[in-house]
């Protein structure tokens, strides 16, 4: 795990300073003299070799010190820990909701399989899955907030709400009712992987013999699709979401664009188009360790959810 | 003569078969004259008389260069839509002339290092932008002509600074140096409208045009007539801020941005909107009053002793936001702080001239000057931030040694003298300022709150909506906008022109743009109008100079009324000495290209 970590570090660290544009092109007006772009290449620590530079990096990270952003002159650390909470509740909330109506519906679409549901219900989550999200957010803005004035557009807080800490605005119900429009939207989005995957585990499932057996017992049609075949399709779903969370945490630039949510995303596509290494490779590399760790997580469920799995060496 | 390798292209398809053509009538003829002494030495005669014509005379007199291919750059249609319409345009335009055009769009920081950082290389690969689009966009400092009359063009900027161009005439520099020590006004506008003049005889870049800025407000929310304009910035500005009023429940102001706010910082140039928000804490000894001319503020009169000094003296009674009062130490403080250059690199610049301060007393401070500034009001007196000796003092003192500058100041307060105060910033979020209702122009609005919104269609939406009631900066399709106003009829909108101008700039170091018929033949050949009409739908106006019409008092009037056309191009090329043979434009006779020219 630590390994791949460093790797992705050093893959990160050489791709930013190999492409093209630099960190001072943001500074550039007309009375940018060279003294100023003299100074600002040694604050950036650009005038030392590639290999110098590399070096500091590895040591700074390990000592958990990920330098401090060329555009705000602030700690990457702080920035990062500042929007988390506004990304970690945006994507747990969307990806919770998502894989309950995806377990849900997958499951009854399996059920129904074979009939006109079925016909009418796989187009439609298809259709969810490749619709744009900028699209489908711009047509919920429109319609439930523009329109029917539901919901707010964008933003965590109305404008001009003041709160003295993370906490006070996270336990502020504002911040919920902000929240509902982005997840839903989000959720429409990402429901379609666990709603499919569910259904077709569903489908394999309910071909075993066991499920046979249980119909022959007599058990209701509710008892064996839920406590029988559903807990046993369960088992890739719940690593599906694990692996989710990874993924979903960094990639939500295009909902927090349009609903204006200060998220993960935003940070790191201003951070690259900017040319801001220090940001750009902090945040890549939180989302890196991230994801490595949830990787780390599906595994260590598969031991719980499955007593087939074991980590005892066969004797 | 050197060779051409490209004219053997035509030699052998053309060239040979008329040789054969040539000998066979020859012969025909000799054989009917039966002189037998010419028709044994004919081949030989043809041949030399041939070959004489073509690597002889031939050459001589088509001893003309095809100009090459030429690439123009731009940015990309999503990042900028009415620029890059404006260069495929202008490529279609060229080619009518001869020339081979390629657009190149790339994303900006890819753009900025080409031309800015690679200019001037060893080689022509690597100085390789022939042509590109390039754009001032409007600052309050900017409503001094100085800025770009001296820093664009001057000779002393090529190699680093902003004359990227590589524009080298001293003709020029002297003209803007004088312009630069002429104190009184007339005579400066006789100046800066010959520095205009100038450029634009030689063609030095082909301005296209001004554009408009569209700014809006609910106007149920804030009474009409209260929002003022400013001189080429529209009612985004102070003036406004200080004079609307509200009617109606709501008192705050509540303006959008799409820009990420990096940093409220009184020794930070961070951005666009980190300005607006900084000159609402921060006072500065004078003001861009809204007809660009700067106007006493924080400081009660100036006057000028001789030219090289001048004597400030403050306004009485002024309070800095946490009570204490402003005093000539703080004054002398705000300017002699930011002379470190490595503490506080954004701003040592515009103090770089100041060699000395002295306190009169009576609230009085006298600067001297190294050498006489005519801008030296707009660009120190109305830039510097008035911060308080007695917080920023000790802040900067700590940062001394720890290899950080002014520009890592994290301190949550945010102590100035403005018309407002700071209360709270949520990072990617939202700022909020309140109302100083002790300052000597207290703003009628209660709070003035920016909102980050980076989707251009939300921003609308919310707008609509009543959740922000003042556009301050707008990116999308003006069309859109107008629409809704005429919609809606709560929203007053409001045009104007820009200080800051879009035009296509040239690499004076590569031919043929080192050649002013060439460049005057390019820039004439576009239709200033089309691209008025065209690539901004309308949304500008023509440019002919780096003086915005905005600026009324030293834009030269008419100057962008020239005649443009096709033909009017291909006059001037011809005058030059180009000629467009095969439908491709070449250079005068005996003229090659060459790097650096």
């Amino acid at each position: 795990m630590l390994f791949v970590l460093w790797a992705v570090a050093t893959i990160i660290f050489f791709m930013f300073r190999l492409m093209p544009g630099s960190p001072l092109t943001a500074f550039i007006g007309t009375t940018f003299t060279e003294e100023q772009h003299d100074l600002l290449v040694k604050k950036f620590g650009l005038d030392k070799s590639l290999f110098e530079q590399y070096f500091l990096f590895v040591t700074n990270t390990l000592q958990g010190n990920l330098g401090l952003s060329f555009a705000y002159n602030k700690p990457v650390i702080g920035m990062i820990l500042e929007v988390l909470p506004n990304s970690i509740i945006l994507t747990l909330f969307s990806l919770m909701i998502a894989y309950v109506f995806g377990i849900i519906g997958g499951a009854y679409l399996a059920w129904k399989r074979a009939t006109w549901v079925e016909g009418v219900g796989i187009p439609i989550v298809l259709a969810t899955r490749s619709a744009p999200e900028f699209w489908l957010g711009m047509i919920a803005l429109a319609l439930l907030s523009f329109q029917l004035d539901i919901f707010p557009a964008g933003g965590t807080s109305a404008p001009g709400d003041i709160y003295y800490s993370t906490l006070d605005k996270l336990l502020d119900p504002q911040f919920y009712h902000h929240l509902i429009l982005p997840s839903l939207v989000l959720a429409v989005y990402l429901q379609g992987l666990p709603l499919l995957l569910m259904r077709s585990n569903m489908l394999e499932v309910m071909q075993e013999d066991f499920i046979f057996m249980s119909k022959m017992k007599g058990l209701s049609s509710w008892t064996i699709v839920i406590k029988h075949a559903a807990r046993n399709a369960l088992l890739p779903v719940a690593t599906a979401f694990t692996l989710g969370v990874g993924f979903a945490f960094g990639g939500n630039v295009v909902i927090e664009t349009v609903f204006s949510w200060p998220g993960l995303g935003r940070m790191l596509v201003f951070a690259v188009s900017a040319s801001d290494y220090p940001l750009a490779q902090g945040t890549f590399l939180f989302l890196a360790a991230i994801l490595i760790f949830m990787n780390f997580v599906a595994d260590i469920l598969y031991l719980f959810l499955d007593p087939r799995v074991s980590y005892k060496t066969r004797n | 003569m050197t060779i051409y390798h490209h004219k053997y292209v035509y030699f052998f398809p053309v060239i040979i078969p008329l040789y054969v053509f040539y000998i066979l009538v020859l012969k025909t003829l000799i054989i009917k004259w039966r002189n037998k002494m010419i028709l044994k030495n004919i081949k030989f005669i043809a041949t030399t008389a041939l070959y004489f014509l073509l690597f002889v005379l031939y050459p001589t007199f088509s001893s003309a260069e095809e100009v090459r291919k030429l690439t123009l750059w731009a940015r990309e249609q999503g990042a900028a839509p009415a620029a890059h319409t404006a260069a495929l345009l202008i490529a279609q335009t060229w080619e009518d002339l001869g020339l081979e055009v390629e657009v190149k769009a790339v994303p900006w920081p890819q753009m900025a290092d080409q031309i800015w950082y690679k200019r001037g290389g060893e080689s022509s690969d690597e100085d390789s932008w022939d042509v590109t689009m390039w754009q001032m966009v409007s600052r309050p400092e900017r409503s001094d002509p100085d800025e770009f009359t001296v820093n664009l063009f001057h000779t002393t900027t090529a190699p680093k600074g902003y004359n990227f161009i590589g524009y080298l005439d001293p003709a020029y520099d002297a003209i803007a140096d004088e312009s630069r020590r002429t104190m009184d006004p007339v005579k400066r506008k006789v100046l800066i409208d010959q520095a205009q003049q100038h450029l634009a005889d030689a063609a030095v870049n082909a301005y296209l045009v001004h554009p408009l800025m569209n700014y809006a407000y609910d106007n149920t929310q804030f009474k009409d007539g209260t929002a003022i304009e400013q001189a080429g910035m529209g009612i985004k500005n102070i003036w406004t801020y200080l004079n609307i009023e509200p009617i109606g429940g709501n008192k705050d102001l509540i303006a959008q941005s799409p820009d990420e706010i990096q940093a409220i910082n009184p020794f930070f140039i961070s951005g666009g909107t980190d300005s607006w928000i900084t000159e609402n804490i921060w006072d500065r000894m004078l003001r861009i009053g809204s007809d660009g001319v700067p106007v006493p503020w924080a400081a009660e009169s100036y006057n000028w002793v001789d030219e090289k000094t001048i004597d400030v003296t403050l306004r009485p009674g002024m309070k800095w936001h946490d009570g204490n009062p402003v005093t000539t130490e703080d004054v002398i403080f705000s300017f002699s702080a930011t002379q470190d250059i490595e503490m506080i690199p954004m701003y040592a610049r515009f103090v770089k001239n100041i060699t000395s301060m002295e306190d009169l007393g009576g609230g009085t401070v006298r600067f001297h000057l190294e050498s006489a500034n005519a801008a030296f009001l707009t660009s120190t007196l109305a830039k510097l931030n008035l911060v308080p000796k007695h917080y920023y003092g000790p802040l900067l003192d700590a940062l001394k040694g720890t290899g950080n500058n002014a520009e890592t100041i994290l301190e949550e307060k945010r102590i100035g003298s403005g018309p407002f105060k700071f209360v709270d910033w949520r990072p990617r979020e939202q700022v909020v300022l309140t109302a100083n209702t002790d300052h000597f122009n207290p703003p009628k609005i209660e709070r003035w709150i920016v909102k980050e919104i980076p989707n251009v269609e939300a921003a609308l939406g919310m707008f609509r909506k009543g959740e922000i009631n003042f556009i301050s900066y707008y990116t999308g399709d003006p069309t859109v906008l107008e629409d809704i106003t005429a919609k809606d009829g709560d929203i007053t909108l409001r045009k104007s022109v820009d200080i800051g101008f879009q035009y296509l700039a040239f690499n004076h170091r590569r031919a043929p743009f080192n050649d002013v018929h060439l460049r005057r033949a390019l820039s004439l050949s576009i239709d200033r109008d089309m691209m008025v009409n065209a690539a901004w739908n309308g949304n500008a106006v023509r440019a002919g100079s780096h003086v915005s019409p905005a600026l009324s008092y030293y834009h030269k009037e008419g100057i962008e009324n020239f005649e443009t056309g096709i033909d009017l191009a291909k006059q001037i090329l011809e005058e030059g000495g180009y000629k467009i043979k095969g439908g491709k434009l070449h250079y005068p006779d005996g003229v090659s290209e060459q790097y650096p020219n």
